[in-house]
């Protein structure tokens, strides 16, 4: 029953998609939706929103519209679009539609059967598609906390006059070693610090990757024109290094913080 | 463009302000090592905080000219290498030599050169 | 030409400025950091150092990329020239790395300092090299 009422809207608003379309396009500007969009832009959007409707209605399927919801909430929220803006016009096209619909069939019994197939439609667009933007705001929220995170697990402390201490803990990825990297060469910059402590103690795996990142960190701190020493590598990383012919010979160590620190104010006296 | 070689002390003093060609690169090297000869300056520092790209050619000519003024009996401090390029110059595989101390700013260039011509 | 795509004739060591400041701009724009910006930069001075001193003029295409495969954009720069080509890339790539006073830095380092690398080269045809860095 409502499958035959929805196709036969879907002709219905196929037939008549010209005069639909530009009677809705025209109250959402009235709204003010559409100020700082080219009119291009618009019949463009429109047409597009109009005809996912349309086949919806058609086949009584939501793919297509939870495809396009996917890809213009991605968008949306790049461009901090509005959200009501995607949102005010479907529902502004359900107003035009029932207008529409009330009209044609004002004397017809069907009348309330037809409003409300059309409003079961809509309704589950509409909803699909505040949905994908709540998805995509939660990604987004949860990269920049991700990003918060992996800033705050940097730590890079000024603890004398051009001295700073890197005390690293946990596991110690790829990306994370980059980010490192860059973070310590910008505040040694910003502190104007000539001897850097990098402590190692939490560290429990330093394989050929992490030991890498941290004999690129000693060279470009050394063209910064700061001197690095490292601190806390435990036996089984030290013999790991060995094994994979790291050559730390190059690198200053202490066995602990505390001896790393007595070594570092000797360095600074001088 | 002609940049100029100040002189203070017994030390020569080159900031380097803009991006330079490889001609006016060559140049300046070509300047700064008549300049050492003409003064016996016992010490360089070249200002490179304006830089922010130096490639290979580049480090290797600073690399060249501290050798040279090595020979001619001038230390060289290289001065302000920003962060990125310094992590970009280790990336290339550029390693700092012997003979290229580098600093932070001209301040601390300056005691580095003063502690190593007492040595 | 579209925003997302530039060209710069290679012929002297001034044009190398010219590449590198468009690279620089475009890394920017796309929203690499400053260190990546760097480090794109710095590959691009590499490239179109090897055109001028090898084969005198070539030309370098800078733009932006999108991998549908990984939805992340990123940035892309080919250098062609016409120049003599290369016998051996491996040898080059080798070489470069080896000795920092060899010319040959400049492959190996564009290498090393971009996520992606491809050369292809004929020798007496010239030689034409891709790289690419994607946004994190």
């Amino acid at each position: 029953m409502s499958r035959d009422l929805n196709k036969e809207l879907s002709l219905l608003f196929e037939g008549h998609a010209d005069q639909l379309k530009e009677q809705w396009i025209s109250e959402m500007k009235k709204l003010g939706f559409l100020e700082q969009v080219s009119d291009d832009e618009i019949e463009k959007q429109f047409t597009n929103l109009y005809n996912i409707a349309v086949s919806t209605f058609k086949t009584g399927k939501y793919g297509d519209a939870e495809k396009y919801a996917r890809d213009i909430a991605q968008k949306a929220v790049l461009q901090h679009m509005a959200v009501d803006q995607i949102i005010g016009g479907m529902l502004k096209l359900r107003d035009v539609y029932q207008c529409f619909i009330f009209e044609k069939f004002k004397d017809d019994k069907r009348l309330c059967d037809l409003i409300s197939a059309c409003a079961t439609v809509i309704n589950k667009i509409v909803s699909i598609k505040a949905l994908a933007f709540v998805e995509e705001s939660e990604k987004e929220i949860l990269q920049q906390q991700k990003e918060a995170m992996l800033a705050l697990s940097i730590p890079v402390l000024q603890i004398r006059d051009e001295m700073l201490i890197l005390p690293l803990i946990g596991i110690i990825d790829s990306a994370r070693s980059q980010q490192i990297v860059e973070e310590l060469l910008n505040k040694i910059a910003e502190y104007q610090a000539s001897i850097i402590i990098i402590d190692l103690t939490g560290v429990p795996i330093i394989d050929s990757l992490v030991a890498n990142h941290i004999i690129k960190t000693v060279q470009a701190a050394k063209m910064l024109g700061a001197e690095t020493i490292i601190t806390g590598i435990s036996p089984p990383n030290a013999q790991t290094l060995v094994n994979i012919g790291v050559d730390i010979s190059t690198l200053i160590t202490k066995n602990n913080l505390r001896t790393g620190l007595k070594l570092a104010d000797e360095m600074l006296q001088k | 463009m002609d940049i100029p070689i100040l002189k203070i002390e017994n030390f020569l003093v080159v900031t380097i302000q803009a991006e330079m060609s490889d001609d006016e690169i060559l140049k300046l090297q070509k300047d700064i090592l008549s300049r050492i000869k003409e003064v016996s300056a016992s010490g360089l520092i070249i200002d490179i905080t304006a830089l922010d790209v130096v490639d290979s050619f580049m480090g290797r000519t600073l690399s060249n000219i501290a050798n040279t003024a090595d020979l001619l009996g001038a230390k060289t401090v290289v001065v302000g290498i920003r962060p990125a390029v310094a992590l970009t110059l280790v990336e290339l595989g550029i390693r700092i030599k012997w003979n290229l101390n580098t600093a932070l700013n001209l301040e601390k260039g300056i005691d580095i050169l003063k502690r190593r011509i007492e040595m | 030409m579209s925003e997302t795509e530039k060209r710069i004739s290679i012929k002297s060591s001034a044009d190398i400025i010219t590449a590198r400041g468009v690279g620089r701009e475009m890394a920017k724009q796309l929203g690499f950091n400053i260190v990546d910006q760097t480090k794109i930069t710095t590959a691009i001075s590499e490239l179109t150092r090897n055109i001028v001193t090898y084969t005198g003029k070539g030309k370098v295409i800078i733009k932006k990329i999108h991998s549908d495969v990984d939805k992340k954009d990123g940035m892309a720069i080919i250098c062609t020239d016409k120049g003599p080509g290369i016998e051996s890339i491996e040898l080059v790539l080798k070489a470069g790395y080896s000795t920092s006073n060899s010319l040959g830095l400049g492959l190996s380092g564009a290498k090393m300092l971009m996520d992606d690398f491809d050369i292809k080269s004929k020798p007496g045809e010239g030689t034409r090299v891709t790289i690419k860095k994607w946004l994190r």
